[in-house]
């Protein structure tokens, strides 16, 4: 089968051998410290409780959960344009899935143990008892999805039936993660009912610059190797779709900003004004992260080219990483009911350990997606010739 | 059963920390890990600035949001026990959610860097799955229920001194500290606060000390809009808390 595809290559290889060290290196380092002073390795407090490990699971589930309501697209709603991106996007949403558990499962006091003492405790009152429920169905429900689409069984009634159900597992649980921290009204910096919503549209700009990133890296960046109807995708729909979804989520971090400062409560109003705001790295991110590849996804000339399509991915990596470490330690630094004894803000920063399972994580992303790209055909779509070929430019895909 | 509850009388507290001393020695607690605190809050400015305190012990709620969030029921409200909320460290997973649940700040993971030096869990290394493992340790060990020293990757808290009152006589109104007969099942704090500002009782008996004090003399829930609804009461000036204000360390 003729492939243009560089991942099957050396270059792959490479990148695999490469992004294996890095995820050996940084599990093994965060192992070594965790072994010899367990969590103290980390900085986390009574106050902050919840730091870096935690947001880098947030980012990476909700990038995943955005992936597969991007899947949803061509998968449920038809839209057969983006068929060619169906596969890779539930293969993305499989892996940057795992990813962010192996983060959360090094965060953990005793993982193992959840396995038997959720499903034996049973408590339905608690979000965090969905969490583990609703994202072990995803898991299920992508793995399945993936497994017809190998199969190439793109439009039978059953796979329409498990992209229907995987649909609405990856809006349950992205929307149950959402109230986990959004059902807290001792948390008044969380919460909100409509903070679903913001998980779902921020997780969809996440993941629909994963999915930019990683189908140009399958091609080594270079849009003339895709097949013709993928090609079409990215310099037609897709990018539209992209430039969209980061208008929506820079609309909605603004609202949720203007809220805070607006109101009296400290809880909210110094967690964004004495310590979001007073932060250079999220100016850094929210302008150059999220406002400033929307600004260059506006321009009609730009927004279709390669290198800007693919700087914006990355920039937006960055914007919404940022945007859920703050999301995360904004709702616990403004001491709760310490006295004297937390007299200002709570200071944290993530330790030498944290970072290194923030990179174990996303190493093991690169791994798991080298392999997938080696083993998989995760551009194949229904449009395509069995042999692979492209189609001469133009043509439209058929169901 | 009994419902146990605790007043707590701030005319009466000097802030002394009597209280959070007998605790950590009672339960094993590591350091600036006080299951039992007193909390300073400073308001206003001069020339009316003021200093109050309040001591805070885990409030035991009756809707204990704590108990809500927690994915394995480790932790758990035992009505069988007087209405105490626990922690089974068989049980809990380390996911910390009940730390962020929690409005009262009183639960701790204890598996974190050092709050006061020196580091005592590297001066005394846990044995036998103990965070830490000092010389001197209660008698009492109840992993079911929290009592002891914590494991590694759990969180704990005040459990009222479980381990004491559960052997007081059933149907006992007041534990109170100046009964011989009684002062053994009295919580470590209670029983050692010198100006006698905490009291102990069953709140479901319509004849306890407890419940005189807080109907006649006006007992407060703290933070009460919360509406966990805390089996802990306050009496006297001052049982408020100061929205948080920044202060700079000059
Ligand atoms: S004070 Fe906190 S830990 Fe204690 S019962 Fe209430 S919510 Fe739970
Ligand atoms: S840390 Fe333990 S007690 Fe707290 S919510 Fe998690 S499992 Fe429950």
């Amino acid at each position: 089968m003729t492939d243009n595809n560089v991942m099957k290559g050396s270059a792959g290889t490479g990148l695999l051998v490469l992004s294996l060290l890095v995820m050996v290196a940084g599990f093994g380092y965060a192992a070594m410290n965790m072994a010899a002073h367990g969590h103290a390795a980390f900085n986390t407090d009574a106050n902050v409780a919840w730091g870096q490990p935690i947001s880098t699971y947030l980012y990476f589930a909700l990038a995943s959960s955005g992936l597969g309501l991007l899947a949803a697209v061509p998968l449920v709603f038809k839209v057969k344009e983006y068929y060619p991106v169906a596969k890779r996007c539930i293969f993305l949403a499989f892996i940057i899935l795992i990813s962010g558990m192996a983060v959360l499962a090094m965060e953990l006091g005793h993982t193992f143990r959840m396995i038997w003492a959720l499903p034996f405790g049973m408590q339905v009152q608690s979000a965090m008892f969905w969490m583990g429920v609703l994202y072990a169905l995803d898991l299920l429900f992508l793995l399945w999805k993936f497994q017809r689409m190998e199969g190439r069984d793109w439009d039978s009634k059953t796979t329409l039936q498990i992209g229907i159900a995987s649909f609405l597992g990856v809006l349950l649980a992205s929307g149950n993660l959402a109230l986990i921290f959004g059902m807290m009204s001792m948390r008044p910096f969380w919460f909100d009912p409509s903070l679903p919503i913001y998980f779902y549209l921020t997780g969809i700009a996440s993941g629909m610059a994963a999915l930019v990133f990683y189908t140009y890296l399958a091609y080594g960046f270079d849009r003339g190797k895709m097949p013709a109807a993928l090609r079409q995708l990215m310099e037609g729909g897709l990018p539209k779709l992209f430039v969209t979804l980061l208008g929506i989520t820079f609309l909605f971090i603004m609202v949720r900003m203007i809220t805070g400062l607006y109101a009296n409560a400290p809880e909210i109003n110094l967690v964004w004004s004495d310590y979001i705001l007073a932060s250079p790295v999220y100016h850094i991110s929210l302008w150059g992260g999220i406002l400033l590849p929307f600004l260059l996804l506006l321009s009609p000339t730009l927004r279709v080219q390669p290198a800007v399509q693919v700087a914006c991915a990355v920039l937006v990596f960055g914007g919404l990483f940022a945007e859920r470490y703050f999301f995360v330690v904004g709702g616990q630094v403004i001491p709760l009911f310490k006295g004297t004894w937390a007299w200002d803000i709570s200071q944290y920063a993530p330790s030498a350990t944290e970072w290194s399972l923030t990179f174990m994580g996303a190493a093991m992303i690169f791994v798991l997606y080298v392999l997938g790209e080696k083993m998989f055909n995760l551009s194949d779509s229904p449009a395509d010739t069995p042999s692979g070929a492209s189609q001469p430019a133009g043509a439209k895909a058929t169901a | 059963m009994a419902k146990w509850g605790m007043v707590i009388d701030l005319d009466k507290c000097t802030g002394c920390q009597a209280c959070t001393t007998a605790c950590s020695m009672e339960n094993n607690t590591l350091p600036g890990e006080n299951w039992q605190d007193v909390l300073y809050y400073h308001e206003g400015e001069y020339p009316s600035a003021q200093m109050k305190w309040l001591p805070r012990p885990c409030m035991q709620c009756e809707e204990p949001s704590c108990v809500h969030v927690c994915p394995t029921r480790a932790t758990y409200k035992d009505d069988e026990a007087g209405g105490i909320v626990f922690i089974d460290w068989n049980k809990c997973i380390g996911c910390k959610y009940c730390m962020i649940a929690c409005p009262y700040g009183v639960r701790f993971y204890a598996d974190e860097q050092p709050l006061v030096e020196p580091d005592l869990k590297a001066a005394f290394p846990g044995e036998d799955g103990q965070l830490w493992s000092p010389p001197y340790q209660g008698p009492q060990e109840d992993w079911s229920r929290g009592i002891g020293i914590q494991p590694k990757g759990v969180v704990s808290k005040c459990t009222f001194c479980h381990h004491k009152v559960s052997q007081a006589p059933a149907g006992t109104p007041d534990l109170d500290e100046d009964d011989p007969d009684l002062k053994e099942y009295v919580p470590a704090c209670v029983r050692t606060c010198p100006p006698k500002a905490r009291y102990f009782g069953d709140l479901d008996n319509p004849e306890s000390n407890v419940n005189k004090l807080i109907g006649n003399k006006r007992g407060v829930r703290l933070k009460d809009e919360t509406g966990n609804r805390p089996q802990v009461y306050y009496l006297g000036a001052g049982a408020n808390i100061p929205a948080f204000q920044r202060r700079q360390r000059s």
